[in-house]
């Protein structure tokens, strides 16, 4: 027999084996891709590398027509900015509508949950089909960005709203009672001391616009978004270039998330200053 | 007092935009696919009559009946699988990882893969299932297998390997946010009082993290049901499930046949949705005012 102890720390090794063999299940494809999109101009889609090169990174910049990857990145980055930009602005208004708890503001609660638990299969397709009865020529720049809002102003929706619930309202009310205006407290004192917390919202509208396939699959016509034209791409013929596209995303992803990350701790700091 | 009056109108106009982009963008189209299913005639316009012909169509066709099958198989078969592995890492996580830098490095291994395009974590699979393959290379090395197995690209292994990859996650990081709200003190009484560690997981821990684990469920649910992507890269076009029948049909410019599988792929989700709603109160946890 093995007492509590021995038996809490023998669940404690097995669980702690199973969360670093999932880890490295997680990780180990993405070293891979990474790893792989350095192999030499000889090297296959798999192990062994042929070398190392940064070969299919330059064919990649001096891309023929068939798979040039420049304009749809050209195209997402743009895409994702705009989504970005319009995430910002409607996110705050409509956080800002839920402190004033109008009437049926549950609904519109629940309205914004719809748009992150409908799938983007049906949303897209819905929408194409709305757009050909209504006569409207699908575009990246048009429709699809109206659809990617759609999914993108949720999660901004919800982190303005997390964002307010920690405000510390005091400030405001101080302001207010000095006489300030409800627009000019809004302007040079809420505005500010949220920043931050804006500024995740539109990172990750940005990152969610930036990486969607499924939306922008259906509402893009002619022009692709970079995940339309890799998915293009892979249909046509898996080379390591799709690799490099690949890793270069990915760290393009990260560097957002880290931003994010930084924007969020800075905003932690300055609400934990304010009580100092 | 705050910079916005309780019930004024202006609270009410801030939220109009927000509201009619969602209506106009995600609930009209959905109607609309409804609609559409039902159109009847030869030509694709409103004007058509309204008819359950295409349903009677699609039930009509053993294969897809049994693509359906497949597809609610499936999905569960991957809800088990990331819904025990989830708990499993979110427990070890919350309960086991003492120090508190180490929680943070890994909490944040698990999350970052999870903000990158799951497009490209899909893709990143292919080199590691193929005939030449990582995973073959690997066991061919160990003596485990003499030639390399097929069987994991353009299979349903394969896809079913990416996916628990993909959505595990999904599954852990609400039971992580239960987890770590138990109060230590309610353990500590429930030992106290001589329960064994196991009836302690049991009665106490498990029954306060299943608003948790359902949630998981539910997130993993709808994003298998939905997720052809995955299926179209790993599976090549050797299979299907539903969600991928809804592309297939409207490559073919089968409007009408497409929307009855979204509408019966969007049915399933409301179903699966409201099953689990009866289990937990969402609300009690999604709104917090």
């Amino acid at each position: 027999m093995i007492g509590w102890k021995g038996r809490s720390s023998l669940t404690a090794w097995v669980l702690g084996t199973l969360t670093v063999i999932f880890l490295a299940y997680q990780w180990l494809p993405i070293f891979t891709l990474g790893l792989l999109s350095f192999s030499g101009p000889t090297g296959g889609t798999t192990f062994p590398m042929n070398g190392t090169s940064f070969h299919w990174y330059q064919e990649l910049w001096r891309a023929s027509v068939m798979n040039d990857f420049k304009p749809p990145l050209l195209r997402s980055v743009l895409l994702a900015a705009a989504c970005s930009a319009t995430t910002i602005v409607l996110s705050v208004m409509a956080a800002q509508a839920m402190r004033g708890q109008f009437r049926g503001n549950g609904w519109f609660f629940y309205l914004m949950l719809l748009g992150i638990m409908a799938p983007g299969i049906l949303v897209g397709f819905g929408f194409a089909i709305l757009m050909r009865l209504m006569g409207v020529d699908l575009s990246w720049d048009t429709t699809t960005f109206l659809v990617q809002v759609s999914w993108t102003l949720p999660f901004g929706f919800l982190t303005m709203l997390a964002v307010f619930n920690r405000f510390d309202k005091r400030v405001e009310e101080a302001a207010l009672t000095l006489g300030a205006s409800r627009l000019s407290t809004f302007r040079r004192i809420t505005l500010p001391l949220v920043l931050p917390g804006v500024i995740g919202a539109g990172l990750f509208g940005f990152s969610l616009s930036y990486d969607e396939y499924a939306r922008s699959m259906f509402t893009t016509g002619p022009d692709a978004t970079l995940p339309l034209a890799v998915m293009a791409q892979l249909d046509r013929q898996l080379t390591p270039e799709i690799y490099a596209v690949g890793t270069t995303t990915t760290l393009f992803s990260l560097i957002a998330v880290t931003l994010c990350t930084v924007a969020f701790w800075a905003m932690r700091r300055s609400t934990s200053l304010r009580r100092t | 007092m705050s910079t916005i009056r309780v019930r004024s109108p202006a609270s009410y106009w801030l939220a109009v935009p927000a509201a009619a982009w969602m209506l106009g963008v995600v609930v009209v189209p959905i109607v609309l696919l409804v609609w559409v299913s039902l159109w009847g005639g030869r030509t694709f316009s409103p004007a058509s009559p309204l008819t359950f012909d295409n349903y009677a169509r699609f039930f009509a066709n053993q294969t897809y009946i049994k693509l359906a099958g497949t597809t609610v198989m499936h999905t569960v078969m991957l809800m088990a699988v990331t819904g025990v592995l989830g708990y499993c890492i979110a427990y070890c996580l919350v309960m086991k990882v003492r120090s508190p830098g180490w929680r943070l490095a890994l909490f944040l291994a698990f999350i970052i893969p999870f903000w990158t395009s799951t497009l490209i974590r899909a893709i990143a699979w292919v080199p590691f299932l193929g005939v030449n393959g990582v995973i073959n290379q690997l066991l061919m090395s160990i003596g485990a297998t003499r030639s390399p197995i097929e069987a994991f690209l353009y299979s349903k292994t394969g896809i079913t390997m990416a996916q628990v990859s993909l959505y595990t996650m999904m599954a852990a990081g609400p039971v992580v946010y239960m987890l770590s709200s138990i109060a230590p003190q309610l353990r500590e009484a429930a030992m106290t009082l001589k329960a064994t560690p196991l009836t302690v997981f049991w009665r106490i821990v498990f029954p306060l993290t299943l608003p948790g684990v359902v949630i998981g469920q539910v997130l993993v649910f709808l994003n298998v049901m939905s997720d052809f992507a995955t299926v179209a890269t790993i599976g090549g076009n050797k299979h299907a499930l539903l969600s991928n029948l809804v592309l297939l049909f409207y490559e073919s410019s089968q409007i009408r046949a497409a929307s009855v599988v979204a509408v019966l792929l969007m049915i399933c989700m409301l179903v699966g949705v409201i099953i689990a709603l009866r289990v937990v109160d969402v609300r009690r946890l999604g709104v917090e005012r």
